[in-house]
């Protein structure tokens, strides 16, 4: 008959509860590891296999490169076409050097769409924040000279 | 013979201007604690609701986000005043006034303290307020019709039969009350309780009445029907924005404080109470009110339209005439 | 004379009423086309395809890898069944064999994303009916398990997690001893859940009998999961059909019998305790091991037709492949259980109060995503 005054029991018993919200843009969630934001990416690594841009569902990175003095490729230009991208993480799964990370930047709110056009230079910047903001994540400087040269 | 005192125990004299400008002094005072209450209301609404959800509440506006519904109400009433074309003009306009002034208007027969400063003790206090109380329905009934939108015209016609057929328990619990006191005076019914004890314990029947009809008339959950959001998308109101929706806000909660002050003086001895000022008492005894409401408002889910009405009328009036004979019978016996 | 008598003393209009695609109990962009007689519903016409986004025929120029991130998006709150569901039917038509770990992961992703979903259910349900605290408890929990999700595989909703011969990842170390404190908590929870709403009289009052039809209706709608099983129907693909390796717990199938939102509800809350007897279970099972079964790098799936159905969260999903032997599928056809569930809609919700609408369409769970695909 008074089941509802159960409901009321617990309702009111969470009260003292610990607050689960977090005040956000002060206090930002602490991503994992493997967490999925926007791609970083190492330039020295990349050895311009273009599995990354074949392995793609939709299309959205676009990269060049050329050969240096060494007929050593070097990548040129990298984009990816962030309006377009679904975040799946495919291209950094096939990425035989890991040239192309995922980070945990997260916040991609903006006014334009050609904000969204993220260039080599945008990348490779968005991997230096990385690094500062983890510092334990970061790829040694050795392994990065280590690999990028073979 | 005019003296200061006059100026407040105006009500006993004839009509003079000293005693009009404090009138007019008494209404401006009563409607700013009105917004005043009404803002902190929202506030403790949000704030309570929010802990027994595991949040936090508003925090960010002000210390502990005290100015947060503050800001809400400046943003309502800065925000273009949007009519939209097809209503039917006169009434849309209309509307939110017909809600809210009777709203405010029953705040004058509300006793806040002892010495009722800035309100009327009239004789039929008891009666004007039901009476003032339900010419609200047409506000909301014209706001939902004059909208020209579906949704609208269900959410008002929902109230309309809602508050329509809730007035109806709610008086008869009353009826219980003023049996037992003897007078119509709300500052008579405190008196009495006085006296004796609370009438909360000899009415408790009738109590229970009065709270289910009162939640039922003020359209607060459980009986939110007539501006249910997950079904009406915001009911009669949905049409309206800016200071218009301000002023329907408004109504909902000047009614859950007079529907407070009412049930305090009805039931659990108003301004009355040892040694706290009768004002603090009165505050006391509305907060708590309130914050049954809103823990009500945090756990309940909604009644159905054809639930409700058959709980009115089939158990919540048959409850209330049951209480009022045996107020009745007893009161002659005793 | 009654007042409900069709008499001319007065005058009635039917009103056609546009629920939706904004509104804020049709789950997502969803329209339903209701023609009232004042707050009675006498006819009802889903409109759908608001989110219509082709998944179908964009399966057919991608490879069988490249097609798990799009199924994601179908049914955006159980994302790991979907997952699942897409490589089963490649793994089935290849005859792959599965390590036990990479099966394991799976059943417990499956059954925690199941539960997350459910929660959702019952969260957006009481929503529906107007109760807002019982969303904010189940969302809380939902957090922790996409939380759980975050660390595993890198994302909260599209987790693209599960690859054809296996998972992507192993998991962290110490997740399963989360998923573990998770499920002693969670059990606590649900018994909250049930003192908070299922004894609500309210709350019986309005789905006790609402929104009733038979297993025949249920049937001849091609409806599935709980919608089907609440009619009393014993039909669950996890028994009936056992895939992966649901063969080796001990759970139960839960039945309704009225077939009503009531059933409908209180299954899906029996079956979040399934579940959650499944993932304790499973996490007792699991050894360590590989994750990955080995793979051509290049998946063909041999030509030919080929369909699996596994029991999602709202019924029988299932991927029916059609492969001229290449890397990618000739035609892909997803049989999206929310779809067919909704088919039923206009005959239930003919002559029920306006009221009734919402407890009856969130009662059916449907999700936009999957609908619409
Ligand atoms: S995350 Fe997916 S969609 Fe985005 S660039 Fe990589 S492969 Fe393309
Ligand atoms: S980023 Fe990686 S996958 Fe892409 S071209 Fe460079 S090395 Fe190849």
């Amino acid at each position: 008959m008074f089941g509802f005054l159960k409901g009321l029991g617990v309702t009111i018993s969470q009260l003292p509860k610990k607050k689960v919200t977090v005040m956000y843009p002060e206090e930002k969630p602490d991503y994992p590891e493997r967490y999925r934001g926007v791609h970083r990416f190492i330039p020295e690594l990349c050895t311009v296999c273009n599995q990354c841009a074949r392995i793609c569902p939709t299309s959205c990175i676009s990269l060049s490169g050329s050969r240096d003095e060494n007929r050593k490729l070097r990548i040129e230009t990298y984009d990816i076409n962030f309006d377009i991208c679904i975040l799946c993480s495919q291209c950094t799964e096939v990425c035989p050097t890991e040239a192309i990370v995922m980070s945990d930047t997260f916040e991609l709110a903006s006014y334009t769409r050609d904000d969204f056009y993220l260039d080599m230079h945008w990348l490779h910047n968005n991997e230096l924040e990385y690094e500062r903001r983890h510092p334990d994540r970061a790829i040694p400087e050795t392994d990065v000279q280590k690999k990028a040269g073979n | 013979m005019w003296t200061w005192n006059n100026l407040w125990h105006w009500a006993g004299h004839p009509l003079s201007w000293p005693g009009f400008v404090g009138m007019l002094v008494g209404a401006v005072v009563i409607l700013l604690l009105a917004l005043l209450v009404v803002m902190y209301s929202i506030y403790w609404q949000r704030k309570f609701i929010g802990w027994m959800q595991w949040r936090i509440g508003p925090n960010r506006v002000g210390p502990w986000g005290l100015f947060q519904t503050v800001a809400d109400v400046l943003k309502l009433l800065v925000k273009e005043d949007v009519i939209p074309a097809n209503v039917d003009r006169t009434l849309f306009l209309l509307a939110p006034i017909f809600a809210f002034v009777p709203a405010f208007l029953v705040l004058s027969i509300i006793p806040f303290s002892a010495h009722h400063v800035f309100t009327a003790n009239i004789g039929i206090g008891a009666l004007f307020y039901v009476a003032i109380s339900a010419i609200t329905i047409h506000g909301v009934m014209l706001g939902g019709w004059s909208s020209n939108n579906k949704w609208a015209l269900i959410g008002g016609m929902r109230s309309a039969a809602q508050m329509l057929s809730y007035e109806v328990p709610l008086g008869m619990s009353i009826v219980g009350v003023v049996l037992m006191a003897g007078t119509l005076n709300l500052n008579g019914i405190i008196a009495a309780q006085m006296h004796t004890v609370w009438y909360v314990i000899p009415q408790i029947l009738g109590f229970i009445v009065f709270v289910i009809a009162g939640t039922a008339e003020m359209n607060r959950t459980p009986f939110d029907l007539p501006d249910a959001e997950s079904e009406l998308v915001g009911g009669y109101h949905v049409e309206y924005s800016g200071f218009r929706f301000a002023f329907f806000m408004l109504t909902e909660y000047v009614y859950l404080l007079a529907m407070g002050g009412l049930m305090a003086t009805l039931f659990f001895g108003g301004w009355a109470g040892p040694f706290l000022p009768g004002w603090l008492w009165f505050a006391i005894k509305i907060f708590i009110f309130f914050t049954f409401q809103f823990w009500l408002q945090a756990t309940l889910p909604r009644i159905r339209q054809d639930q409700m009405m058959s709980f009115s009328w089939k158990l919540l009036l048959p409850l209330a005439l049951a209480n009022l004979v045996i107020t009745a019978v007893v009161k002659v016996l005793v | 004379m009654a007042l409900t008598d069709e008499t001319d003393l007065v005058r009635t209009e039917e009103m056609l009423l546009n629920v939706g695609p904004q509104h804020p109990s049709t789950h997502g962009v969803f329209r339903m086309v209701v023609k009232i007689s004042g707050e009675t519903i006498i006819e009802a016409e889903p409109v759908i395809g608001y989110l219509h986004r082709g998944t179908e025929k964009l399966a057919e120029n991608l490879q069988y890898s490249q097609c798990i991130p799009y199924t994601d998006r179908l049914d955006y709150v159980s994302a790991m069944l979907n997952n699942y569901s897409l490589v089963h039917a490649v793994e089935e038509a290849m005859g792959l064999e599965i390590p036990d770990r990479a099966e394991y992961i799976r059943v417990i992703t499956m059954e925690m994303n199941r539960l997350a979903s459910h929660l959702i259910f019952f969260g957006t349900y009481l929503l529906d009916l107007g109760a807002m605290t019982p969303f904010l408890y189940a969302f809380e929990e939902r957090e922790k398990i996409i939380d759980m999700f975050n660390e595993l595989c890198g994302a909260r909703i599209t987790y693209n997690y599960m690859r054809v011969g296996g998972v992507k990842f192993d998991t962290t170390p110490g997740w399963l001893e989360q998923v573990d404190a998770f499920v002693k908590r969670m059990k606590g929870e649900m018994v909250k859940y049930r003192q908070l709403v299922t004894g609500n009289e309210i709350f019986l009052a309005r789905v006790h009998g609402v929104g009733a039809y038979t297993t025949e209706q249920a049937l001849g709608h091609g409806m599935s999961g709980i919608n089907l099983r609440c009619t009393g129907y014993n039909w669950d693909l996890r028994k009936k059909k056992p895939y992966s390796i649901y063969d080796r717990f001990d759970w139960d199938v839960p039945l309704g019998s009225a077939g009503d939102c009531w059933d409908r509800y209180i299954l899906h809350m029996e079956e979040m305790e399934q579940s959650l007897r499944i993932v304790e279970q499973a996490l007792q099972q699991i050894q360590p091991g590989p994750v990955m079964a080995k793979v051509p790098k290049l998946i063909r799936v041999p030509a030919g037709e080929y369909y699996s159905g596994i029991e999602g969260t709202r019924g029988e999903l299932g991927f029916y492949i059609v492969s001229d032997g290449k890397d990618k599928p000739y035609r892909l056809k997803i049989r999206r259980p929310s779809f067919e569930n909704l088919q039923i809609l206009p005959i239930i919700l003919k002559g029920v109060p306006v009221a009734d609408m919402v407890a009856i369409l969130g009662s059916i769970d449907p999700v936009m995503g999957e609908v619409d695909a």
